[in-house]
């Protein structure tokens, strides 16, 4: 609970940090570069097999009813809104929020947080406005791509392993399939991106130099779990208004 | 070249430390107490995050499979999608994930510690093999912890899946508990499981052999811990795939 109200009192100071004027350019691009492009090859491999298995799994349960033709609409549907954005939010977490996270408890045990406070350099706007804005431009990017990447896995499990027809599957994503439910997904890229930056930097920014090596494990274990528990929930709820 | 060669380098080091692990897992000293002293820990450690992450899709699949499903007037049949959905697939994935994440960085983490502090050595130097008292407790607990684990997020899942079903939704409870019971089999469950227990094992595997390789600072700690979830998370999904095309070939 009190670690609650901390988050909540960073998070406050945070967002001001981010929206006090422009961050520092170089440590933008270069924050955008290792979150973005650094986590395109593990995000690839997981949305193809995610895709790939949300085609073999959901075609072994429709065909208990007979309704295998409707394979496409469900894993264009329950792909875009819902799974991609929420794998890429997971990925997001365990490799950018966890990197974050121990970086930042590795300054900090490092007391290179207090040096730069020494410098009169704020370390909110100089390391913590740049990462949050890194992060949050960077997963409605990677949102998009999974769902190209994701929708490809789909469509060839459907049609090259399953042998279902390749015609039907796009009319299905052509007519169920939104643009709307893309601005959704993406949208929801968009705030778990922010969430997810903004619990990593808070757990990374915690660590206290007494607790050593193992304060940059603690924070990099809390920056991952927290994370992803808070955008699954979160995305429930966003669903609920959205679709409910 | 470089990177080719040191992955290769890695994979082969796990196959070692793999056999290395099962033999110290049969033979004496055991080590019980550190190892029901790990499980407990890790039932206390993992049990809200995996509830809280496996929950809310139950609630989701309903959320989007009753809008679809009645587009074709088929909501009574939403049950046999969301028992199917959840038992095979997404409570074992989701369950492994969370656990990964909770239960795999920490271990990752305090095997790394302990390394950079000297305590493995120290162990060695006390006659305390390291793999049996730190290695082998880690891996039995996360193989058995994560089907226990499974079994509850099934009835979550199942239940959250009703809530957004049933009371929000519209659906008849009759016919959600009749398709229920008559499309899930307990094939469904044991699969479920199975995918656990393997999940689980690898987890704890992962963890041990990336925590054991820590050399270096406090850095190099956290990496080990990210490592641990990037890679198991990977396998994760990648050996659910290939689980669930075969199973669908077999026809379970």
């Amino acid at each position: 609970m009190k670690t609650f109200f901390e988050f909540l009192v960073f998070a406050r100071y945070a967002v001001a940090a981010q929206f006090s004027g422009f961050p520092d350019r170089r440590i933008l691009a270069q924050q955008l570069y290792t979150a973005g492009v650094g986590s395109m090859g593990l995000l690839t491999v997981l949305t193809i097999f995610a895709g790939l298995n949300l085609s073999v799994q959901s075609y072994s349960t429709f065909q208990r009813f007979g309704g295998q033709d409707f394979l496409g609409m469900f894993a264009g549907i329950g792909g875009v809104r819902e799974l991609y954005p929420v794998m890429a939010a997971i990925i997001c977490g365990a490799r950018i929020g966890a990197n974050l996270a121990a970086a930042l408890a590795n300054m900090k045990i490092s007391e290179q947080v207090e040096a730069l406070e020494v410098m009169s350099v704020d370390p909110m706007r100089y390391l913590v406005a740049p990462r949050l804005w890194a992060v949050t431009l960077a997963l409605p990017l990677l949102c998009g791509y999974a769902n190209v990447v994701g929708i490809t896995g789909s469509y060839y499990g459907a049609v090259h392993q399953l042998g279902l027809d390749g015609g039907t599957f796009v009319s299905q994503l052509e007519q169920f399939v939104h643009f709307s439910d893309l601005l959704v997904g993406v949208g929801k890229g968009l705030i778990f991106g922010w969430l997810v930056a903004l619990v990593a930097c808070f757990h990374g920014y915690r660590a206290a130099k007494k607790e050593g090596a193992e304060g940059v494990g603690i924070a990099t274990n809390r920056a991952i779990v927290h994370g992803a528990v808070l955008c699954i929930v979160l995305n429930l709820f966003l669903s609920w208004i959205m679709y409910g | 070249m470089k990177k080719i060669l040191e992955s290769l380098e890695a994979t082969g080091a796990l196959a070692v430390f793999a056999m290395d692990v099962v033999r110290a897992m049969f033979s004496r000293p055991f080590f019980g107490g550190e190892l029901f002293r790990t499980m407990w820990l890790l039932v206390q450690r993992c049990l809200v995050p995996v509830g809280l992450a496996v929950a809310p899709v139950g609630a989701v699949i309903s959320l989007q499979g009753l809008e679809l499903f009645r587009m074709f007037g088929l909501d009574r049949m939403l049950s046999s999608l969301l028992g199917t959905a959840i038992f095979r697939e997404y409570s074992p994935a989701l369950a492994s994930v969370m656990v990964a994440a909770q239960a795999g960085s920490s271990i990752a983490a305090r095997i790394g510690t302990m390394r950079v502090r000297g305590q493995i050595d120290a162990l060695a130097v006390m006659s305390v093999d390291p793999m049996r008292y730190v290695v082998v407790p880690g891996v039995i607990a996360c193989a058995v912890v994560t089907p226990l684990l499974n079994v509850l997020t099934n009835f979550l899942g199942l239940f959250s899946g009703w809530v957004f079903a049933v009371p929000l939704g519209g659906v008849d409870h009759g016919a959600f508990m009749e398709h229920l019971t008559a499309q899930v089999t307990p094939a469904d469950l044991w699969v479920g499981l199975g995918k656990c227990l393997l999940f689980g094992t690898s987890v704890g595997l992962m963890a041990g052999f990336l925590g054991m390789r820590v050399s270096g600072g406090a850095e190099s700690v956290g990496k080990a811990a990210n490592d641990t979830v990037v890679a198991t998370i990977v396998m994760i999904l990648v050996v659910d795939y290939i689980v669930s095309y075969v199973l669908l070939g077999v026809g379970v």
